[in-house]
């Protein structure tokens, strides 16, 4: 499974993750905010001038900001059709600037320096019983077994198409779900012996 | 088998399982419906493992795709996602996976066909209405619609739903017959 990190250098690769995820909140904070068209438009202009900075590294988000143009447009028609224009804008500069910082977040951010935050994030919560170490823990087990149960998923779907001659689709979501929670049980006892809990 | 250990592993691999239905491409319907799985796997996870471990398999999804992993239908992550429009959605699916699963853990599981019936009502409850409350004030708060004009747009999406809601007491029923020791609603 595959992170959507670029491994093409860039400035805010050498930023620290914690202070990247710090000026989101703060600017996700801010924008919701503020109804200010000038200070939102000082907002969106530096949003994209930090995405554009990335260059090549950016261009693997391709289908994400086709998704993100097209909602812009739709939200923005919306409104001037219903005569409110200066809401489409505000509309408009909130998504476009919260959007591309949290993806140029994605982009320059390994997922393990992001995990890492996280943990330190989550420590407090030990005193009420949940462990950053877990979340760790069930992140890897997750992912290990994202790809199996889609090898697994293309197993039954190509056993379907051999035996009918038609593609399974939600025929084969019942057995796909059997097949999970019985791995969940050999996975448990697996656990429950490497951790005795 | 210890209580902890088994939660850890139902809540990773029920997570894994709803990665893998946002990679299967949509589903065609008999009637031609083309639909996406991963509200059903909300659905699922309530059903399935009762309100606190679909809770946390559903916070777990959400804190992968957070962590930059493109593990949402047609393959989008990262903590852009949190900030669209149809983020309401998104952060509506733990609180919508819980409610089904308390509605679940009330209603009657003894026989397959009263698991299914159960399953159908539940995941209208969590994964329908709970979902739809969510996405409706995002919908709200993020691409600035009145309340009228964001439930009108919600609806749309309703008939689908309902058809996953459909899917997911199928599901269930097979599940009570293939595994008949299996606690519904944890």
């Amino acid at each position: 499974m595959g992170s959507l990190y670029s491994e093409q250098h860039t400035w805010l690769h050498a930023v620290p993750a914690y202070v990247k995820l710090l000026c989101l909140a703060l600017l996700g904070t801010g924008l919701f905010f503020t109804d200010q068209l000038h200070m939102l438009f000082i907002a969106s202009a530096c949003c994209i001038g930090v995405f554009l900075s990335l260059r090549k590294a950016a261009t693997k988000t391709k289908p994400f900001l086709v998704g993100l143009v097209i909602a812009c447009a739709l939200i923005a028609a919306f409104h001037i059709y219903m005569r409110h224009p200066t809401l489409a804008a505000i509309t408009v500069m909130r998504l476009i600037s919260t959007s591309l910082m949290g993806l140029a977040l994605t982009l320059t951010t390994r997922y393990s320096d992001l995990l890492h935050v996280f943990e330190r994030l989550l420590s407090p919560l030990k005193h009420i019983g949940i462990s950053s170490e877990q979340l760790a823990l069930q992140i890897a087990l997750m992912l290990r077994f994202t790809e199996h149960f889609f090898v697994l998923w293309r197993r039954l779907d190509e056993a379907h198409k051999l035996r009918t001659g038609r593609s399974g689709g939600f025929k084969i979501l019942a057995p796909l779900t059997i097949q999970m929670l019985i791995a969940a049980r050999r996975v448990a006892d697996a656990l429950h012996l490497r951790l005795r809990r | 088998m210890h209580h902890s250990s088994r939660s850890i592993a139902l809540v990773s691999l029920f997570a894994a399982l709803i990665a893998v239905f946002g990679l299967i491409p949509k589903i065609d319907l008999p009637l031609g419906v083309p639909i996406t799985l991963q509200t059903l796997g909300v659905m699922l996870a309530g059903c399935l493992l009762g309100p606190k471990r679909a809770l946390q398999a559903l916070m777990l999804f959400l804190a992968a795709v957070a962590l930059g992993l493109p593990l949402l239908s047609g393959g989008r992550g990262g903590l852009g996602v949190f900030f669209a429009p149809a983020s309401g959605y998104l952060i509506g699916w733990p609180v919508g996976a819980f409610v089904t699963g308390l509605v679940m853990a009330m209603l009657p599981t003894a026989s397959p066909r009263s698991a299914a019936i159960s399953a159908f009502i539940a995941s209208a409850v969590g994964g329908l209405l709970v979902v739809h409350a969510f996405g409706v004030v995002g919908l709200v708060h993020i691409a600035n619609l009145t309340w009228e004009q964001a439930i009108m747009g919600t609806l749309v999406f309703v008939p689908g739903d309902l058809i996953k809601c459909a899917l997911c007491a199928t599901v269930v029923h097979t599940v009570a017959r293939g595994l008949p020791d299996w606690r519904f609603g944890g």
